[in-house]
């Protein structure tokens, strides 16, 4: 939207409003009669999500995930992963979302770069990943072994996928999960 | 059921992404009572449109008449809460994903109609840990609509608007009023005897268990999954 705040219809008498810095109550600056609550725009620095599709102009088709394309209208810099780079990718061509490469600044071709997500119609979630993770993430020592296995102690992404995305789901490329 | 009887023919009705009760109550008033009402399931093939974006403004633009929501808590004054268990906020016993629009939509849909699965004191409190959603708010705040009812597998109450509370409408058989104090964490609001919720009639079951299974089965995964295991026949009568 642009616009560096925004009046909302909700909230109002909530804890979560206790709890934030971003959204205040505030008067009806035509004639003050009425309240609602205000949020602060979001303007992250940096938006990195995975998409499916990928050319070298940063087109990118996304699944059916559209927020993305929100994500990558707020954003100031953009960086998108995906599982296939391509030639040339139009609007007909994607499947879900389009997101012109005019919002992109960069792609990273990254196979199952999702993991253990899942990508809509290729893989879906990695349960088994999953559930290591929750547990891990009780406390701050398990989490940091967490780290230190699936990201510090990993070379690069080519190794993580070698090592850690499910051999089955690897050979043959096709659909499999959820 | 009793969900399905909230829906009014040529309204936008709407549930979540999680709400198979809800889901079902809403293909089965379309089917009987409620053909021209606009149904939105969220994240399933019963949804129009393709971004949350476009959902939140129809919501803040008023042109959601229903919406059904649950809480992990509910209390007295209509209060739900999806958040947390404990009042410490910086230290919940039980942390919850929280609500990603019902904050906006409980005050923006025209009637809310909330639901619960579970009718016991640890579900129906006097008083919620964390507020996700407020049941009245000051006159001066920009309101559209409010909650009107509350749904569990016991009994049904209606939010008094003025009052800002819950009070038991009706009892489902075989629940007594006392089953329903034994049960619930705040005061219900009668004094005289409870009447009976209406039961189920034949036509609505037989819709629920045929066309609205069927949509059921096409909504989504985990829809029809639900869809399979629970809109059947009861295995003994």
């Amino acid at each position: 939207m642009g616009v560096p705040y925004v009046p909302i219809i909700g909230l109002v008498g909530t804890d979560l409003l206790k709890r934030r810095d971003d959204m205040v109550v505030a008067a009806d600056p035509f004639g003050g009669k009425t309240l609602s609550v205000v949020a602060k725009a979001l303007r992250p620095d940096v938006a990195v999500f995975h998409a499916q599709k990928a050319d070298r102009e940063g087109n990118v088709s996304c699944g059916y995930d559209i927020e993305a394309l929100i994500l990558s209208e707020a954003s100031r810099h953009v960086i998108v992963s995906a599982e296939q780079i391509v030639d040339r990718l139009t609007e007909k061509e994607a499947t879900g979302a389009f997101i012109p490469g005019i919002h992109v600044d960069a792609v990273v071709h990254a196979r199952f770069g999702a993991h253990p997500g899942g990508c809509t119609g290729l893989y879906g979630p990695d349960k088994v990943h999953m559930a290591r993770y929750i547990a891990a993430a009780q406390d701050d020592a398990a989490f940091d072994e967490y780290l230190k296995t699936y990201v510090r102690d990993v070379k690069d992404h080519d190794e993580y996928v070698e090592r850690f995305v499910p051999r089955e789901w690897r050979e043959p490329v096709r659909a499999v999960g959820a | 059921m009793l969900l399905s009887r909230e829906v009014r023919d040529g309204e936008v009705s709407a549930c979540g992404a999680h709400s198979q009760i809800p889901a079902a109550g809403l293909l089965l008033a379309q089917e009987l009572h409620a053909p021209k009402a606009d149904l939105i399931i969220l994240n399933t093939a019963f949804t129009p449109f393709r971004t949350s974006k476009a959902f939140h403004f129809l919501c803040q633009r008023g042109e959601l008449g229903l919406f059904f929501v649950s809480g992990v808590q509910i209390d007295r004054h209509g209060n739900y809460n999806l958040h947390q268990l404990g009042t410490d906020p910086d230290r919940p016993k039980v942390r919850f994903p929280g609500g990603y629009g019902g904050g906006l939509i409980y005050y923006a849909a025209r009637r809310t109609v909330v639901f619960r699965t579970e009718h016991t004191r640890r579900s129906l409190v006097e008083k919620v840990d964390f507020i996700s959603a407020a049941g009245s708010t000051p006159p001066d705040v920009i309101r559209l609509g409010h909650p009107t009812k509350l749904v569990t597998p016991k009994a049904s109450f209606r939010f008094e608007k003025d009052e800002g509370v819950l009070r038991l409408d009706t009892i489902h058989s075989p629940w007594t009023l006392a089953d329903i104090q034994e049960n619930t964490g705040f005061d219900l609001g009668v004094s005289g005897p409870v009447p009976a919720t209406k039961a189920p009639s034949a036509e609505e079951l037989t819709a629920l268990r045929g066309v609205v299974r069927e949509k059921m089965l096409v909504a989504s995964p985990a829809y029809a999954a639900w869809a399979r295991s629970t809109l059947v026949e009861p295995q003994s009568a």
